[in-house]
């Protein structure tokens, strides 16, 4: 049997701010005799966050969909095309219905207090705008989660009040069915969304998403198409609040309204917001023949299941090392878990992959020429590293998903709260910086669980300070050479060094660039504990990693091929391009010309800053790059090790006048400052955009050169 | 009293909020203002507190419950 919905292609790229193609309610033939809509009607998702809403949209548009971030914001939004056919919504013609949905940031309210929810109110306001324009119809699936009946009926009627065709869509019905402290408890699904219907004189949809098949996504089909065709109105929403242009003016307008006037006019909705919840509570109770008490008098606590896992996890003493327990997990999960399948895909790039297209370039005539080169060492040598990095995103978001969807982040963010207010931050700002440690990539990919655009930013800044595993490497060889007695000590130091510049550069920047990001209040909604569903998670996994590889990937790929051009061409000596000596080429022109950049580090000298600018590239291969310049193997036992450090201390010491050991340390905590790798850039530029990108490369490498400045001009006077 | 000061389980009615006015109104918008019940379910660590309101249930800062202004719901049999 078919799945009701389905995609099974893609419609063009849309935002909430893009007008949606032109749309007739009448079906049109196409050549192969199945009648399609020739334009989308636009579905905008509108719920409050952990209402269901990414699972209603991942049922909805299944493969079909894609993450962009909102214009001129670094808010992700996901779109997609929610496909039905004919035979699904039991009608005569042989048509196919397409509706290009998006999925709205969570919101509490219309009046926005972050750039997330700023987007949802922008949306609203589009639509409402463009509402009565036949060419740009649109509806808004307002997402009502049945276990907080009253503060989703409160957004419900702000999305009203802006005149938007309206469609509710019920979810969390199995949790409310066997909640015991709401409202209508243990009302069953049908009659609760009767009672609502007959309330709000809207449709109302019970849905169950992880459901495809009978999850009532066919009957919310019905009614969006019903409801683009004939708009009906929210009953009893006051059409506007006595003291001011209400919410709908200001969403409409986008303007800043009067906060006091507000509160005015939203008591009137959380008036109506009880009304209803009473009319509800009624209908319910004469439904099921039980005598119900009023709803204030019958909200007796009882413990609930979440409760009791609750009484463990959020424990004065218990919850934080469990906090800790689970980010170390998430730890493990990116370095040791995803490092065999990093392995293996590296193994079959660098081998059958690498020696197939030299084969296949030899056949061609073009074996052993730049050519080859370009392609083997500068094309390949990318793709392979986008290809490694995906399997430590895809444990990542699989892990942040499974996190998310049973409901421990929002607890996580709770417990970790005190720690991140001094910079100002989120609780839940605490989890990917942590995994930074392991890997600055994913830890920038989990930035997404934080809910204000300006608090992913921030921490988006912060990460690449971060001291990753492939800087350890460094740290290794550089304390081992010039500190054997004390190589540990001074590791675990360069660690210490990476949480106090965190917590230094956050406070900077929190005073220079995000006075607008401050320590608010805390007040989580703690959602019930689930079971993550599977299917969801695959397939918000999948397309996160899809955005990534084609996101970032493009730029670690050019960067890639921009690197081995510069390794490629001479910029001395009669040589042939792709076969330059690294000393010669334009690479190596430039590490001899950045080097008196570094000579107040103490570092000043051409091995180090060619090593620099290969771990511009990824810091694993800075190891190598010292090896190379030096012309010894790269280390893999202690007798080579060891001629790799007398190297290193020879040339330290004289860039440094002798002090050898204060210069290293600058170059570490320099390593330590400035960009981890193109990667980290590309996804930077990704989730952030290219000024802030830049930004932050500029000030990482001003600040990495002050540091060891410093660290040198200190350390040689001890 | 305010919310730190009431014992895990409490029955309480929330009888000022002394928040800043936004924070307040974020608040009331999620359901939390005065007049509304609720219970405490949770103490946690740093002095946070999670209650139940409604079905939902808040996880509140220390700062933040000292701002909020509850009272005993006393119940009749």
């Amino acid at each position: 049997m078919s799945s009701p919905c389905s995609a099974t292609h893609e419609l063009p790229r849309m935002s909430c701010h893009d007008a949606a193609p032109a749309s007739a309610p009448a079906p049109s033939s196409d050549r192969s005799g199945t009648a399609t809509r020739p334009a989308a009607l636009r579905v905008l998702l509108v719920g409050g966050p952990n209402a269901g809403k990414s699972t209603l949209f991942n049922a909805l548009t299944g493969a079909r969909q894609h993450t962009t971030n909102a214009p001129g914001t670094t808010v992700e939004l996901a779109t997609g095309t929610w496909r039905t056919t004919s035979a699904v919504l039991d009608q005569a013609v042989d048509s196919t219905i397409e509706r290009a949905v998006v999925d709205l940031p969570g919101s509490y309210s219309l009046l926005a207090r972050s750039s997330d929810e700023q987007v949802t109110a922008d949306a609203l306001r589009e639509l409402a705008q463009s509402s009565g324009e036949p060419a740009q119809p649109g509806v808004v699936v307002v997402v009502l989660d049945a276990t907080t009946l009253a503060r989703s009926l409160y957004l419900l009627a702000q999305v009203a009040e802006t005149g938007v065709p309206l469609v509710v869509a019920l979810t969390m019905l199995d949790l409310a069915a066997t909640a015991t402290d709401s409202p209508t408890a243990a009302t069953e699904s049908g009659t609760l969304a009767a009672a609502l219907d007959a309330s709000l004189g809207i449709p109302v949809v019970p849905v169950d998403a992880r459901n495809r098949a009978t999850g009532g996504l066919r009957d919310l089909a019905r009614a969006v198409d019903d409801v683009a065709a004939h708009p009906r109105l929210v009953t009893g929403i006051p059409a506007h609040a006595p003291s001011c242009g209400c919410v709908t003016a200001a969403v409409r307008e986008g303007s800043l309204p009067d906060l006091s006037l507000e509160l005015a006019h939203a008591e009137t909705l959380f008036t109506w917001v009880e009304q209803v919840v009473e009319q509800v509570t009624t209908r319910c109770a004469l439904e099921s023949d039980v005598t119900r008490p009023g709803t204030s008098d019958r909200l007796l606590h009882r413990r609930t299941f979440s409760d009791r896992v609750d009484a463990v996890l959020l424990n004065p003493w218990a919850g934080i090392p469990v906090f800790l327990a689970v980010v170390w997990l998430l730890f493990e999960l990116t370095t040791r878990f995803a490092a065999p399948l990093q392995g293996l895909i590296g193994q079959v790039v660098d081998g059958p992959l690498a020696s197939g297209v030299t084969w296949l370039l030899g056949l061609l005539g073009l074996g052993d020429t730049w050519v080859q080169g370009l392609l083997v060492d500068g094309l390949l040598v990318g793709v392979g590293t986008v290809l490694t990095f995906l399997p430590v995103m895809a444990v990542m978001f699989a892990a942040l998903g499974v996190l998310e969807d049973s409901g421990y982040l929002a607890r996580a963010a709770f417990v970790a709260d005190r720690a991140m207010r001094s910079v100002g931050l989120d609780g839940r700002a605490l989890l990917p910086l942590i995994v930074g440690f392991g890997c600055n990539l994913p830890a920038l990919a989990a930035t997404r669980i934080l809910p204000h655009a300006r608090q992913r930013l921030l921490t988006g800044l912060l990460i690449p300070l971060t001291s990753c595993s492939a800087r350890l490497t460094v740290y290794v060889l550089l304390a081992s050479a010039f500190f054997p007695a004390h190589a540990g000590t001074v590791i675990f130091a360069m660690y210490l060094v990476s949480v106090f510049v965190v917590l230094g550069a956050g406070l900077v920047l929190r005073v220079v660039a995000f006075r607008d990001v401050r320590a608010e209040p805390l007040i989580l909604v703690l959602p019930p504990y689930q079971r993550p569903h599977l299917r969801n998670l695959g397939m918000s996994v999948r397309m996160r990693v899809g955005a990534f590889a084609t996101g970032a990937g493009k730029i670690i790929v050019g960067t890639m091929l921009v690197v081995w051009v510069l390794m490629a061409l001479p910029a001395a000596g009669q040589h042939a391009v792709g076969d330059v000596p690294v000393a010669d080429s334009l690479y190596g022109r430039a590490a001899s010309g950045i080097a008196p950049v570094l000579a107040p580090a103490g570092f000043g000298n051409d091995h180090a800053s060619a090593a620099l600018i290969t771990g511009f590239v990824a810091k694993e291969v800075v190891v190598g790059s010292f090896a190379q310049s030096y012309a010894v193997a790269e280390p893999g036992g202690s007798a080579r090790q060891g001629s790799l450090g007398e190297e290193l201390r020879a040339s330290f010491d004289e860039s440094s006048g002798g002090h050898g050991a204060a210069a290293a340390l600058a170059f570490m905590v320099f390593v330590l400052a400035y960009t981890p790798c193109v990667a980290a850039l590309a996804e930077q530029r990704r989730l952030f955009g290219w000024r802030p990108t830049a930004s932050a490369l500029a000030a990482q490498l001003a600040g990495a050169w002050v540091l060891a400045v410093l660290v040198f001009q200190v350390g040689s006077r001890l | 009293m305010t919310l730190p000061e009431s014992p895990l389980g409490a029955e309480l009615r929330v009888t000022g909020v002394r928040l800043s006015v936004a924070d307040a109104f974020r608040l009331s918008e999620m359901g939390i203002r005065t007049g509304t019940v609720a219970h405490v379910t949770q103490h946690a660590a740093f002095g946070g507190r999670v209650i139940a309101v409604a079905g939902s249930r808040y996880a509140l800062d220390a700062g933040t419950a000292a701002l909020i202004d509850v009272e005993s719901v006393q119940r009749h049999p």
